[in-house]
């Protein structure tokens, strides 16, 4: 079991280009698809847990998860496996990225792979939008913060307030 | 750049993963004012570098780039003490979470609260597709990848990593295509002019 967590995490942080967000897209498919550790709800869930606590989304859901399945050790093994492709890589990109870049095929597939980002991204609030758009109240909550986040660049943490307190309070 | 002490790279690192509330790309701006602004322990320069160098390496971008700073204030163990430091917050809290998860999260008001909460995630994710859109510069006729990653993911659950490995492919191929037709115009152009 701790390895199997280890090996996820690991190829989850492998092929997790983009950050945070782009990230949700591969979380979703081995968290939820693959493994069936968590359901496709409880995954939005603790992505609404990481807005409001501190550090990366990778982290958070490594540690929920890998805590959930197997305790604490479980989570030191989640955590490891999303960082360790990010420590070999990093280093690599470190030592090679000031001659990479500049060089054509480097930046051509930097480049190439924005769109795909793009779509990760859109796929990754499509697989949450199936949780939050259960009613009306989702529908508008979601019309109200798109607005204010695009619009006035709200701080996430206030909207994630607002929107929590909104749900106690009409939902 | 002075010579920093082991405990004060921990503790600023540790301090930024503390305090950036809202996912990774809000430590970006910390770790600047930590490790520029106030240490001095890397100029602008180098560490603009290490934010497109962990932009362009796969994983959590805060961790790349605390990675990437940790070597550069400190060597390996300058890199080891950065990740732990920006790491632990976020683990322990998360741990205590999971702890007692089951005590309250079947509680109306805690239900209640993430009906409002999972529209609002859902916001907060489509918002940065404009922005990313409209900042990278993304020709609209190279979003039919972006549409087909969609459509794979939702529609038939395929995994990104093969999306991910065929548009490294695919763009690598069209690089090469296209120094290939440079390559050739330029011999042309040699001969004849």
């Amino acid at each position: 079991m701790l390895w199997q967590l280890l090996i996820t995490f690991f190829k989850i942080g492998l092929f997790s280009v983009g950050g945070g967000y782009p990230m949700l897209s591969m979380i979703h498919q081995e968290v939820v698809v693959k493994h069936g550790w968590m359901t496709s709800q409880q995954v939005t869930d603790m992505v609404a847990i990481s807005q409001m606590t501190p550090g990366p989304i990778a982290i958070n859901v490594a540690t929920f998860i890998g805590y959930k399945q197997a305790g604490f050790l479980g989570a030191v093994f989640t955590t490891l496996g999303v960082v360790l492709p990010s420590l070999i890589l990093m280093f690599l990109i470190t030592f090679f990225y000031l001659k990479l870049r500049g060089k054509g095929w480097f930046d051509a597939v930097l480049k190439g792979l924005r769109p795909l980002i793009v779509g990760l991204i859109v796929s990754a609030a499509w697989l949450t939008a199936k949780s939050a758009f259960v009613d009306w109240f989702g529908i508008a909550v979601f019309a109200i913060c798109f607005f204010l986040s695009l619009k006035y660049k709200v701080n996430p943490v206030i909207l994630m307030l607002g929107a929590g307190i909104a749900g106690v309070l009409i939902g | 750049m002075k010579k920093p002490s082991l405990l004060t790279i921990f503790v600023s690192f540790f301090k930024i993963g503390l305090f950036t509330i809202g996912g990774g790309y809000a430590m970006l701006p910390l770790i600047h004012r930590d490790v520029v602004d106030k240490h001095r322990w890397m100029d602008e320069e180098t560490f603009m570098d290490g934010i497109s160098a962990a932009q362009s390496c796969p994983g959590a971008i805060a961790v790349n780039l605390s990675i990437y700073t940790g070597y550069h204030i400190a060597g390996g163990t300058g890199l080891v003490l950065a990740v732990l430091g920006s790491i632990l917050p976020s683990f322990i809290i998360i741990l205590l979470i999971a702890l007692s998860f089951s005590n309250w999260s079947q509680l109306e008001i805690v239900q209640k609260a993430f009906a409002g909460l999972r529209p609002a995630v859902t916001a907060l994710i489509a918002v940065p597709v404009i922005q990313i859109a409209q900042k990278s510069k993304v020709k609209w006729h190279a979003y039919w990848l972006a549409i087909t990653a969609l459509i794979l993911i939702v529609g038939f659950h395929v995994s990104p990593v093969y999306m991910v490995l065929f548009t490294i492919l695919l763009s690598w191929i069209k690089y090469l295509a296209k120094s290939i037709r440079a390559q050739k115009k330029e011999d042309k152009c040699s001969g004849n002019c």
